[in-house]
């Protein structure tokens, strides 16, 4: 994987020139002015290899003109003869590495799009666990046995859940991040009957970021994580908070459990790595998921997005 | 006329509501059995087995504490075992290839009958003996619930007065830095106490290589080795302008290349 990535020493200049194009990374100063020369010499190769032959004419009449008026027309002359000669010789060759290396480009963008499709799937199949649902349904029909008004309620929140969780609900519209919450607390309120005092919950979100965009689904992992990994292993249970406030201009959403914390050697929920190549995929390094354990005890995890009210025309997933 | 006593059952589920619905169930099914303890998580119902010496013990599979599988390698063939789950699949494969005992969560009244009809025919038996059943299970449901693969996969450093867990995916390299190791991400660096050569051990060997005494890089993020002016080779990553040294005892990871 990484040996054809890796060039011989002699072949590594021109390698790095030709794709820079212009934009010299090199911070050597000494080297700064013959680098300059270089990366134009290639810039005008690469220019020549593609341009067609009306215009390279049409640039040689132009600098013949140029060359007359100032009365040296020799230098032009060589100069748009060994250009005629270059672009007969070599222009093929460079211009097939030039395809080349726009292919290896759109190869470069398929296998993201790839990874944004195979990220969406894995996240269709990471919601609606079987495993909570069937326990969620076990619970409703002890409590039609138990406290019918109570299992009717339940069921309610079920509905509510099942709406939001369910893919053709969830990619419909461009969701926000007023729906996430919701589907958040339908989950906690079905919880909170499940595990009883083992679950507490508060969600302390400012009504005006609720028509903000945030991509779907991703807050119900952390909270399901938060459940799954910090409160259901512990005996005693605990609580859940949900945050949102706005940060340097990015949208900040955090999920934090008095949980047992972390385990660094355990996997750690391929929950989080979907949430953080959705995030990827969505907004490149514009967002991002951190982990950290705050003084207070427990886990929070925050996703931070850009902030855009919904109206936008922009699209997010 | 019967000399024998009354059959007793313990029910262990982390969820009350659960727990009554099994045993609402077992009256309807089996009027005569006694339940004598409710429990809410695996060491619960290990305790409970061992100071009540119940019959049969009804163990959901998933629970705090201890999980249902380690609960019942732990008690054994001290009482029989019926299963309970709601939905976990290769567990109810290896039931129904087992011949073990289980419930589905909400259970069908006529598959609760047929379980307490299993059971009285077996009441004056021996409880078998599941242990290899068992081992396999509680493998399979630690990788399934993605639990440890023995690789370190987080890293807990402390960036900006901050606590943070850094997955190991994210990190580009670590070097040794005077008393610390410093952790390179594509946004930030952090310190971690924990030493290169202790690293080297936890760390996945094919997430990460060593390429020198002070240093570890991830191997996806390597764009190019050079050589610099001692003939050393350098490694180039992937976001970040850092060159790390080859040491020449590690040269010969990135041979014929």
């Amino acid at each position: 994987m990484i040996s054809n990535e890796l060039p011989t020493p002699g072949s590594e200049a021109r390698g790095h020139d030709a794709r820079a194009g212009g934009a010299a990374p090199s911070a050597r100063p000494m080297h700064s002015i013959r680098h300059g020369i270089v990366v134009a010499a290639w810039g005008f190769f690469d220019w020549l290899a593609v341009v067609s032959w009306t215009k390279l004419v049409l640039v040689a009449v132009l600098a013949m003109v140029v060359a007359g008026i100032l009365q040296h027309p020799l230098p032009a002359l060589l100069l748009i003869l060994a250009s005629v000669i270059i672009k007969i010789v070599a222009g093929g060759k460079r211009r097939a590495e030039l395809t080349a290396a726009e292919a290896t480009r759109r190869a470069d963008l398929e296998q993201l799009e790839r990874t944004v499709l195979e990220a969406r799937m894995q996240a269709l199949q990471a919601q609606i666990e079987p495993h909570f649902l069937f326990n969620t349904l076990a619970s409703i029909d002890q409590l039609i046995q138990t406290d019918p008004p109570r299992a009717s309620k339940m069921q309610r929140s079920l509905i509510r859940y099942l709406r939001s969780a369910m893919p053709q609900m969830r990619d419909r519209a461009r969701p926000t991040l007023g729906q996430q919450i919701d589907l958040c607390t339908a989950f906690l309120d079905i919880m909170a009957v499940r595990m009883e005092g083992r679950l507490q919950s508060a969600v302390a979100v400012p009504e005006g970021l609720k028509s903000a965009a945030f991509p779907s689904m991703m807050l119900l992992t952390l909270v399901e994580n938060a459940i799954k990994h910090g409160l259901e292993p512990k005996a005693e249970g605990g609580r859940i908070d949900i945050g949102a406030e706005i940060v340097d201009g990015q949208l900040a959403v955090h999920v934090h459990d008095t949980g047992v914390g972390f385990a660094p050697m355990g996997e750690g929920g391929v929950g989080l790595a979907n949430v953080r190549e959705r995030l990827r995929a969505l907004y490149g390094d514009r967002a991002e998921l951190v982990i950290d354990l705050p003084p207070t005890g427990g886990t929070r995890a925050t996703i931070t997005v850009p902030y855009e009210v919904s109206a936008g025309r922009a699209t997010v997933q | 006329m019967n000399a024998r006593p009354a059959p007793t059952a313990v029910i262990a589920d982390d969820e009350r509501l659960m727990r009554e619905q099994i045993a609402a169930q077992l009256r309807e099914a089996w009027p005569q059995l006694v339940i004598v303890g409710d429990a809410a998580n695996g060491r619960e119902a290990v305790a409970l087995v061992q100071s009540l010496a119940p019959d049969v013990v009804f163990l959901d599979i998933r629970m705090p504490e201890m999980d249902g599988i380690a609960a019942a390698k732990a008690i054994g063939e001290r009482a029989h075992i019926v299963f309970v789950t709601a939905y976990d699949q290769y567990a109810i494969d290896a039931f129904e290839q087992g011949a073990v005992d289980y419930l589905l969560k909400p259970a069908e009244p006529e598959r609760v009958a047929r379980t307490c009809e299993r059971l009285r025919e077996r009441l004056d038996g021996k409880p078998r003996a599941m242990d290899a059943l068992l081992a396999e299970l509680s493998e399979r449901l630690q990788a399934g619930g993605g639990a440890s693969r023995g690789y370190l996969r987080w890293v807990q450093a402390s960036v900006a007065g901050v606590i943070r867990m850094i997955p190991t995916s994210e990190i580009l390299f670590f070097r040794a830095e005077d008393k610390y190791t410093r952790v390179q991400t594509k946004r930030f660096e952090a310190l971690i106490r924990k030493p290169i050569k202790e690293l080297v051990l936890e760390l996945d060997p094919a997430e990460f290589w060593q390429v020198h005494r002070a240093t570890l890089v991830r191997v996806d993020a390597v764009e190019q080795v050079s050589r610099n002016l001692r003939g050393n080779q350098v490694v180039h990553l992937r976001d970040t302008d850092e060159k790390l040294e080859v040491s020449r005892s590690f040269n010969h990871l990135f041979k014929q290349m």
